[in-house]
């Protein structure tokens, strides 16, 4: 059965995260963490609340031993408290260090007519160049948008989807949004569970044998997931209405209370971190 | 007998301007009836249950609920009182985590925060899912989506529960689940409309059989009568259930005297060739 599938090819996942399944990793993944992990009974409100402090902190500290810190202690919550092995973090981690790396290469590297810098390398219309300050410069700016994503991924690790739309529903996002996005949320799954079937079946037929089969099956399985999208909407539509769908989504929300300690030990960690950033500043 | 709970009247209901969906539907559905909707792809069955829900609205014909003419101001009253658990669970599902979806439908019959808490947990208790209370439902196997879908409608708490071929894509354990699950409502005195193509259930669980063909009722009566008439078989494509072809079978064949007591399972079955 295809849901089952969807279900073991999570579980799957846990002991060989290397081998296959290299064709949905990413979003999904990082889902099925924060269902699983440690710290999901802490309040959502206070979860989010914290690693968005944390972020603009790292931020406005603009110092790369504060961004040292928040990478470590972020670290420490997701991996240690969360229950998170550190493999499948750092898997997680490896998506935004590549852009990282690769967006920061050319911060570092400057264009100039003269051999001018501590290294440069000609190219025909001119030099690139580096110097040790720009480089100095690139690190720590690679520190902090990694301290910055660490920070975030609080977050993204310990939160599942449902959560932080209540989050932002109570933070006063305009309710079309959240709707949209629980709507939207729910149909990625969906869309994707039907195109994988579909891929499967062509694939059973040969249909990605060479480039140009390939092309056409990916088109047809393109134009075919559209319609039955429409279709699915339409399905949905009735089974909404059939519950006395009157235009507006509601839905219970959970009511954890933020804990008292998880709120004095964020103040205490906060203002360590700000007497630290002042004293070394 | 009693008043009927939902009355229908010549329901007519066409999808596209030439072919109609139902001709002419006409039955009346008593409380605590346990009714077992068949007939082949196309007949009309799920036209059917979204024009008795008030999802679709039919061309031509009327609709009694407990004796009152539905119109469209009454439309949320049949909504809020008759419920479908649909085929495809997927396609019933629509909230991120299965406690959020099954509060969707309490939450719009507009009920107090603490009522809709409460029925929330009774149904995930009644389907034995409390444990997955917090999960999405896309991590959860195609039996446990049923058990959402279904406890999605039992917090409604309607009086009238339509299951649209709810034994598609069960295995055989969920299926033993489902038949404990239908049991237990019809102890609680629900009304139950099951549609299906497995005729062995319906022989054994209905104590009424309608059977559709081309969008017309062409059947109504106990599951023996229905099965016995080879011409309604013949027509809209059945096949007869086994434990009747076996009885017939040891009837005439003389290994067992026809006392006219027809077994409808298993159990039955050993208790009439163990006397």
């Amino acid at each position: 059965m295809s849901h089952e599938h969807t279900a073991r090819s999570h579980t799957g996942r846990h002991h060989h995260h290397k081998g296959g399944h290299r064709h949905d990793t990413g979003g999904s993944s990082i889902d099925f963490y924060a269902c699983h992990s440690r710290i999901r009974h802490w309040n959502p409100g206070f979860r989010v609340g914290f690693s968005i402090i944390l972020l603009l902190f790292c931020i406005l500290a603009n110092h790369p031993a504060v961004s040292c810190v928040i990478i470590l202690t972020a670290a420490w919550i997701t991996v240690g408290m969360g229950g998170l092995s550190f493999r499948r973090y750092f898997s997680v981690l490896t998506i935004p260090i590549t852009f990282i790396l690769l967006g920061s290469a050319a911060v570092a590297v400057d264009f100039s007519r003269q051999p001018i810098g501590d290294f440069h390398l000609y190219l025909f219309w001119g030099y690139l160049y580096l110097t040790y300050e720009s480089l100095l410069n690139t690190l720590f700016l690679i520190l902090k948008v990694f301290g910055a994503v660490s920070a975030m991924f609080i977050m993204t690790l310990s939160t599942p989807s449902h959560e932080l739309f209540s989050v932002l529903r109570k933070a006063r996002c305009p309710s079309l949004i959240v709707e949209l996005m629980h709507m939207i949320y729910r149909y990625i799954f969906i869309l994707m569970e039907v195109q994988r079937n579909m891929r499967i079946s062509a694939e059973s037929r040969l249909g990605f044998g060479d480039f140009k089969t390939s092309c056409y099956s990916f088109g047809q399985i393109a134009s075919n997931l559209f319609i039955i999208a429409l279709k699915k909407a339409n399905a949905y539509y009735d089974a909404m209405e059939a519950r006395c769908y009157d235009g507006t989504f509601a839905f219970l929300e959970e009511e954890h209370q933020a804990n008292p300690k998880h709120l004095i030990a964020a103040g205490i960690y906060l203002t360590a971190l700000m007497s630290f950033w002042l004293a070394i500043r | 007998m009693n008043e009927p709970i939902l009355q229908v009247n010549d329901l007519h209901y066409y999808y596209n301007d030439n072919q109609a969906a139902l001709n002419g539907i006409s039955v009346s559905i008593y409380p605590g009836e346990r009714i077992a909707v068949i007939g082949s792809n196309g007949a009309g069955k799920s036209t059917f249950f979204l024009n008795i829900n008030g999802v679709l609205s039919p061309e031509h014909g009327e609709i009694f609920y407990h004796g009152t003419k539905i119109t469209k101001k009454s439309l949320p009253e049949l909504r809020k009182n008759i419920g479908i658990v649909f085929q495809d669970a997927d396609n019933q599902i629509i909230a991120s985590s299965v406690k959020a979806e099954i509060s969707f439908g309490p939450m719009n019959l507009k009920l107090p925060r603490e009522e809709v808490s409460r029925r929330v947990n009774m149904a995930m208790e009644y389907m034995n899912i409390t444990e997955y209370g917090d999960r999405p439902p896309h991590y959860l196997s195609g039996g446990e989506k049923k058990r959402v879908a279904i406890a999605d409608i039992i917090a409604m708490e309607p009086d009238v529960i339509i299951f649209d071929e709810p034994t598609a894509a069960l295995d055989p354990l969920n299926a033993v689940m489902l038949e404990e699950v239908l049991e237990k409502l019809s102890a609680e005195q629900k009304t139950l409309l099951i549609s299906t193509h497995d005729v062995d259930f319906a022989y054994r669980w209905a104590e009424r059989v309608l059977v559709f063909c081309d969008g017309q009722i062409i059947a109504d009566g106990t599951p023996l009568s229905v099965f016995q008439n080879d011409e309604v078989v013949k027509k809209a494509s059945l096949t007869r259930p086994v434990m009747l072809d076996v009885y017939e079978e040891l009837v005439r064949n003389g290994l067992l005297a026809d006392a006219g007591v027809y077994p409808r399972d298993m159990r039955e079955f050993r208790e009439l060739i163990g006397k």
